[in-house]
């Protein structure tokens, strides 16, 4: 009896172990581990007027900035956990407080010491803060992509606008 | 009940020590932030030229001078000059060696391994390397234009690769060093330093400048007469052992780098760039262009890969990512090779340049 306990036990732990490994295999095909942004409307035209198409028609760097145009306009559909909604239950946008050309200029102005912090503040922090100070959601981490896709967002439109470090409006 | 309380008490006790240790630490960073920093001389000729100064609307004297106007950016903090100098300091004089006490210095020479490897060895002049009319030189690995044309797609990493993390691989296989913080202050003082060079050079995102990365040199650039280790050897002696030493370990003079260790324990690792075998053109492109040093551009494509298939030939340590088993055979073969090279080539005929 004690016998067939182990070989149950251990019977059980290679299927546990099988399983996992046919799930990441499989997993990696699902949707959620894809990397294709789904296109929102206004993408086409944004994608056009800021010239995106420099950095290729496709491509992993496009595609971030694809997701960092959703983030923006459609933050709490992509970034939910960082949102919440607004009193009234209507759902707040970066887009709602900044043009995409304000996050062009305050990524070429960013990681200077702002005295409203006491500390230098890169373009992250800043992303970091409005999720939990204007979105009052939880904080992303630094490499979170909902952080680091507005950056590279607001990189594509710093190219266009063919800024450099510490330029004004 | 005496006793669990006093369990209690004393792991609160533990954790408010920790906490009020944090504090001490926070504040003394904060107190070094705000310390006024000595600048090594070539940062302090570089910013001259650059006009670096605080709270006023910065203007390139660079762009000034060569295009006739410039335009007026965002000006610098206190807070941010001394970022920005913190970081030349770093990147300029990564051991020390200029400094009898340099805190920021300290604090980046501890992710290295080995007392040779500086920043600037790769970085050359200080990351903005210029010929004597001040144009920026192909394929020098400015810091400014790596950092306007930083976040892109890396093959290596599968990675869109932030500036930031750029920097961490170098510590980590370059220097063959220790990983930093993301936020640590030696990553954000270099970062500082290089948008700063972007501004004084007026470099603009996303925009690609031949000055940045590597220039590299692809077997498809030569006449493919293959590449060689016994022609590498003849023109490893030939032109880079009187600096680099007879077996590329390095020269240090009374503590000092004449230069660096590019084998051996004090250079770059195997998962580094430069290593042949990971990427076979990046290292014949830096010799190509920035090698040796004030004869710059003096060697062949073929040649550059010769000495560089050289170099990768000698022992060096493994990378961070090649496990235990590697590490340890590179082990063996950086203490083993050195010493039965040393009795070989003492009983073999020298080559023509060693007799002169």
């Amino acid at each position: 009896m004690k016998r067939f306990h182990r070989s149950a036990r251990a019977a059980a732990l290679a299927a546990l172990i099988g399983g996992f490994v046919v799930w990441t295999h499989a997993g990696s095909g699902l949707p959620a581990f894809r990397a294709e942004v789904q296109p929102e409307p206004g993408w086409e035209r944004f994608r056009r007027d800021y010239g995106v198409s420099y950095f290729g028609d496709d491509g992993q760097f496009v595609r971030a900035v694809q997701n960092g145009y959703n983030l923006v306009f459609r933050t709490d559909q992509y970034a939910p956990r960082f949102t919440r909604p607004a009193a009234g239950g209507a759902p707040k946008a970066c887009a709602g407080c900044h043009s995409v050309e304000d996050l062009a200029y305050s990524f070429v102005n960013s990681d200077r010491y702002d005295a409203r912090f006491g500390r230098r503040m890169s373009f992250e922090d800043y992303v970091r803060h409005c999720y939990a100070a204007s979105l009052e959601g939880a904080v992303p981490t630094i490499y979170d992509p909902a952080v680091r896709d507005i950056r590279l967002l607001a990189r594509a439109v710093a190219h266009h606008l063919q800024l450099g470090e510490g330029a004004r409006r | 009940m005496m006793r669990k309380f006093l369990q209690t008490a004393a792991m609160l006790a533990v954790l408010a020590g920790l906490y009020g240790l944090s504090l001490y630490k926070h504040a003394e960073r904060d107190e070094l932030r705000r310390a006024p920093v000595a600048l090594t001389p070539g940062c302090a000729e570089k910013f001259e030229r650059y006009g670096l100064a605080a709270d006023k609307i910065y203007r390139s004297p660079y762009v000034l001078a060569r295009a006739g106007a410039a335009r007026e950016l965002r000006p610098y903090s206190a807070d941010d000059v001394r970022a920005i100098q913190r970081g030349c300091n770093i990147v300029d004089d990564t051991q020390g060696e200029l400094a009898s006490r340099s805190v920021e210095r300290w604090n980046a020479a501890r992710f290295i391994r080995g007392n040779q490897l500086s920043c600037d060895h790769c970085h050359q002049g200080i990351g903005d390397k210029q010929d004597a009319n001040g144009n920026r030189l192909k394929g020098s690995l400015s810091l400014g234009a790596s950092w306007v044309m930083a976040d892109m797609y890396d093959r290596f990493t599968g990675l869109l690769l932030p500036f930031e993390l750029r920097q961490m691989q170098c510590f980590i296989n370059s220097s063959n060093g220790y990983k930093p913080n993301i936020s640590d202050d030696l990553v954000r003082d270099i970062t500082a330093y290089s948008r700063f060079l972007s501004a004084a050079l007026d470099l603009r995102i996303g925009n690609h400048y031949e000055e940045q990365g590597i220039d590299e040199i692809a077997a498809s650039d030569t006449l493919k007469q293959g590449d060689d280790y016994v022609r590498g050897e003849a023109l490893f002696k030939q032109k880079c052992a009187s600096c680099h030493g007879p077996q590329a370990q390095g020269h240090v003079v009374a503590g000092r780098v004449v230069a660096p260790a590019i084998a051996g324990p004090d250079a770059w690792n195997m998962q580094s760039r430069n290593y042949f075998y990971y990427v076979s053109t990046i290292l014949p492109g830096f010799i190509c262009r920035n090698m040796p040093l004030g004869q710059e551009n003096t060697l062949t494509n073929q040649q550059c890969r010769d000495v560089a298939y050289f170099i990768s030939n000698l022992p060096r340590p493994a990378g961070d990512k090649q496990g235990p088993l590697m590490a340890l055979r590179q082990q063996l073969l950086m203490n083993a090779i050195p010493p039965l090279v040393r009795i070989t080539s003492s009983s073999r005929a020298p080559f023509k340049d060693e007799e002169q």
